[in-house]
């Protein structure tokens, strides 16, 4: 679809909008390209290629918000779904209490193009599947696999924003994911080991040490190797040393999603009007970017045509900020973060996350190990889930004994859990290696809207106790 | 538009893709239409959020022999519709072969299908704002224990078609509307939060939604600590008896799982799996669940189907083509985007129950809870139920709603607690199945149960 005709596009149904009585519009469209090879027992389950298009309309009137959206991308669609979401937006006034106002902004004209060496969509399907079956062959070197599965997905393409203060943004989202998953079967129980890399960057990406298909395939199979050993980890409160994926969903899920601003500002976050409260820990410092020196997912501008920055939720444990909206920082009076974000062009833009992380420390990891003693290192997470209460449970897929100071057997699953609060004012260092990814497979996910790519990661975190629960 | 007007645009638009297959000398083509309009409002203390809109796309698979290739796009436009076929196609062409598939659904075989509440196409934004004020007129605001409510209604209407080379041309349609209430409160630092909700095919009452759902939280104010460790009997509200339920029995009733033996009950067909009282039902026949449709995904009749038999397991639940590689037909449970809610028409057909029902039997929930001499009522559903290990069984979750029973009385309620155990045990312990299932979010509906022994502690 040509980017002039879809600029129209919007500025017709803004302008509508206005027409109609609308005191502000939105116009957001998507052109979404995401590409999935399921490669299970080498043999191809899924190979699909989804095109998401459409426009997002969203209108205001008198601080009463509504959004409709259609894939069709003709004027008479576009004015018909302007005046529905119109329509909402006067339907809904009087149950309104909080006004969807923003503050003044300047016009912004942008145009980003996140320029990578080989972009994914150049690479033919046979040399992805190539990767996938290179990553499982070498995978199954290490383990006696029972299963295998190869993932790889991608997505690329295109984002327009018109809204009515005449700001035209354009910009091209990219993100590729790849992992091998190496499964054994042990006398009673299955092995899993995996790994893998995502990232907003180009297949160049695979040519840097220790991120090529080989390699990615070798740890997964090590990773099944070591856990068919594996011991069960010691129940009860441990220290422990806390590995950079672990920690980035800690940040993300626990801490991040208690920072976003609609939670907050309707009393459902626990951390509601704490600002200025030492909630965790001297070494804890959480942060929210859009495009970091990390990597993770490139993100340049919000669905409201918020240009993204460093957001610092907590400094050195003392909470400093919330994840806003254009609507919710004016109603907090403070400055918006960036974070209105909606996963398609069928969803109004929420406050969500962007690439969340700890800061890095100046610990090594054999300080780190050090400090820890007798503990665990939890590496690997296959998910978890947190409550809006800050209570967490955390699955740990790979993890190691820490004893008299070395790293030293396997342990199998374990499950990390307790209040983020608590958590948080446990940490005692932090390392300075840093682990920021995005992902293809999973994602955030929030009111239906799932799974939106975010970024998220960190460094290794020492913990002096959080609540072990071994199988 | 009627609903027969939609019915007949999505057959039409499948029937022309399949011809656009054809044109392109495609030698087989599966086409599913789906087209959803879809209206939700939430308030949540004022702050209202709303969207309305046309969900409404194709998912295009194309096969050369057994390499299969799929391609999706949105809307219904012909050229973009050619586009995606021809994409698809290409994919097919790259693609090895997959030794399991054996061609899309040959022929036109329907099932019944579900209630349709005409009147649902007539709702718009101001009868669910009146329905969130009908909600919200039942709450007492003045209650300074109150942290935050908020009300939501969603209601849709459309469906999808299914149109195949082979000669398959059918059509499924749904309405459906929900309203939900969810409630914070604190008290001396206790936290707590509990919800309501009614869902279904036809327009409900919301009355005492957002009541109950209030009361239920303010009844797990003042909550105390466990203390220890111990192994205790569990009784479960029928709600969060469905979700704890419904993790493991996902990948356990899966005929694709059993295919790719990834199952653990791959080897226990005709096997006693659970307590003979526990009967589970796969139903994609009741006409009042959204389940409840007259094909599946990828165009075959849809059917009620007996996997647990008095604690046997007699089948797993397939599609066509993991039915076909285990030597059964399907069960017509080709499903996509799933459980999470990923956009149907984006996703290739993956095997996933219809919905799940334990048959009723014993008990109600009051009637199980004045049996146990000491134990926990759990009232709310656990965090953790996603990381439970599906191959072993294991689990250790945990949760902020629950209530410490002595001397058949529920006492007082808990401060965080975890839960352990073993999914596959403890489905051969169970001590009751109750008699009061309810209609659940979850892929199961299930009554109160009591299980004999979990390991508490906090």
């Amino acid at each position: 679809m040509e980017k002039d005709y879809v600029l129209d596009l919007l500025h017709k149904a803004v302008d509508h909008g206005h027409k109609l009585g609308a005191d502000f519009v939105e116009a957001r469209y998507d052109d979404l390209t995401l590409t999935t090879i399921n490669y299970t027992n080498e043999q191809v389950k899924e190979s699909s290629t989804k095109q998401r298009r459409g426009i997002g309309i969203m209108t205001c009137i008198n601080g009463s918000p509504g959004y409709s959206f259609t894939p069709i991308l003709e004027t008479d669609a576009l004015k018909e779904t302007t005046k529905r979401a119109l329509g909402i937006a006067k339907s809904t006034e009087s149950l309104l209490t909080f006004k969807h106002k923003y503050s003044d902004r300047p016009i912004i004209k942008d145009s980003i193009e996140h320029k990578v060496k080989i972009h994914p969509m150049d690479v033919e399907f046979e040399e992805k599947l190539d990767m996938l079956k290179r990553g499982v062959a070498c995978a199954k070197e290490q383990v006696d696999a029972q299963s295998t599965i190869g993932l790889w997905g991608e997505l690329w393409g295109n984002k327009l924003f018109v809204n009515s203060e005449q700001s035209e943004i354009y910009w091209t989202p990219l993100l590729f994911d790849m992992r091998i998953v190496a499964i054994a079967m042990t006398e009673t129980t299955q092995a899993r080991g995996s790994d893998g890399v995502g990232q907003s960057q180009g297949m160049e990406y695979f040519k840097l040490k220790g991120k090529d298909p080989e390699t990615i395939g070798t740890n997964a199979g090590k990773y099944c190797n070591e856990q068919t050993k594996a011991v069960a980890a010691p129940g009860g409160k441990q220290k422990a040393l806390v590995g950079p994926r672990m920690a980035g969903v800690l940040a993300h899920e626990s801490f991040g999603h208690l920072s976003e601003s609609d939670f907050v500002i309707t009393g459902m976050s626990p951390i509601s009007d704490r600002v200025g409260e030492q909630l965790g820990s001297e070494h804890a410092t959480i942060i929210d970017e859009g495009i970091s020196e990390y990597g993770g997912f490139f993100l340049p501008y919000d669905d409201q045509g918020t240009k993204t920055g460093k957001t610092v939720l907590m400094d050195k444990g003392m909470l400093v900020g919330y994840l806003h909206d254009r609507s919710t920082a004016n109603k907090m009076n403070t400055e918006t973060t960036g974070n209105s974000r909606a996963i398609t062009f069928m969803y109004p833009s929420i406050p969500r996350m962007k690439n969340t992380y700890f800061k890095p420390g100046n610990l090594s990891i054999e300080e780190s190990v050090e400090m820890v003693g007798d503990g665990i290192y939890a590496v690997g997470t296959s998910g978890g889930q947190a409550g809006l209460d800050g209570a967490f449970l955390f699955k740990c897929s790979r993890g190691y004994l820490i004893e008299n100071n070395e790293i030293t057997t396997p342990i199998k699953d374990a499950a990390l859990s307790g209040q983020i609060l608590d958590f948080i004012s446990q940490i005692s260092g932090v390392g300075k290696e840093m682990d920021l990814f995005t992902s293809y497979f999973g994602g955030c996910g929030k009111g239906g809207q799932y799974p939106l790519p975010v970024g998220l990661g960190g460094p290794s975190i020492v913990v002096d106790e959080v609540l072990v629960g071994g199988e | 538009m009627t609903l027969n007007e939609i019915r007949d645009k999505i057959l039409h638009i499948a029937d022309q893709t399949i011809k656009y297959a054809r044109d392109l000398n495609i030698p087989a083509a599966e086409a599913y239409v789906y087209n959803l309009s879809n209206t939700n409002l939430t308030d949540n203390k004022g702050k209202i959020d709303s969207r309305d809109g046309l969900i409404q796309g194709i998912g295009l698979r194309v096969a050369i022999g057994k390499q299969v290739g799929f391609a999706s796009c949105t809307g219904f436009e012909k050229e973009t519709i050619k586009s995606t076929l021809k994409h698809a196609h290409s994919i097919a062409n790259v693609s090895p072969k997959n030794p399991m598939f054996n061609g899309f659904v040959a022929g036109t075989n329907v099932a019944k299908e579900g209630i349709l509440d005409p009147e649902i196409l007539q709702l718009d934004s101001d009868s669910m704002i009146e329905t969130c004020n009908l909600m919200s007129q039942e709450i007492d605001l003045s209650d300074r224990r109150l942290v935050s409510i908020s009300y939501g209604v969603n209601f849709s209407y459309g469906g999808y078609a299914v149109a195949t080379t082979e000669g398959c041309l059918a059509s499924s349609l749904v309405t459906t509307y929900a309203a939900n209430s969810f409630s914070v409160v604190t008290e001396a630092g206790d936290r707590k939060t509990a919800g309501d909700f009614v869902q279904g095919r036809e327009i409900k009452p919301v009355e005492g939604i957002s009541s109950n759902g209030l009361k239920k939280a303010l009844n797990s104010l003042g909550s105390k600590a466990f203390g220890g460790s111990e192994v205790l009997p569990t009784v479960w509200e029928p709600r969060e008896s469905a979700a704890f339920l419904a993790f493991s029995f996902i990948n356990c009733v899966s005929g694709s799982s059993y295919v790719e033996k990834s199952n653990p009950w791959g080897d226990k067909l005709d096997q006693q799996v659970a307590v003979k009282e526990l009967t589970l039902i796969d139903d994609g026949q009741n006409p009042e669940s959204e389940a409840g449709r007259a094909i599946d995904t990828e165009g075959s009749p849809k059917q009620t189907t007996t996997v647990i038999d008095n604690g046997i397991l007699k089948t797993f639940l397939f599609d066509k083509m993991f039915g076909e590689a285990a030597d059964k037909a399907t069960t017509g449970n080709a499903s996509r985007g799933g459980f999470f809610g990923g956009i149907p028409y984006e996703n290739v057909p993956n095997v996933e129950p219809n919905k799940l029902l334990i048959k009723e039997v014993g008990k109600n929930l009051d009637q199980q809870i004045s049996e146990i001499n000491k134990g926990i009522l759990l009232t709310g559903t656990p965090i953790g139920l996603f990381t439970s290990n599906q191959i072993t069984g294991d689990f250790g979750i945990t949760t902020n709603d629950a209530f410490l029973i002595e001397k058949g009385e529920v006492v007082h309620p808990l401060k965080n607690i975890s839960i352990a155990g073993n999914y596959f045990e403890t489905l051969n312990d169970i001590r009751t199945i109750g008699s009061d299932r309810e209609v659940s979010g979850w892929p199961i509906d299930a009554p109160a149960i009591t299980y004999n022994k979990h390991t508490i502690s906090d």
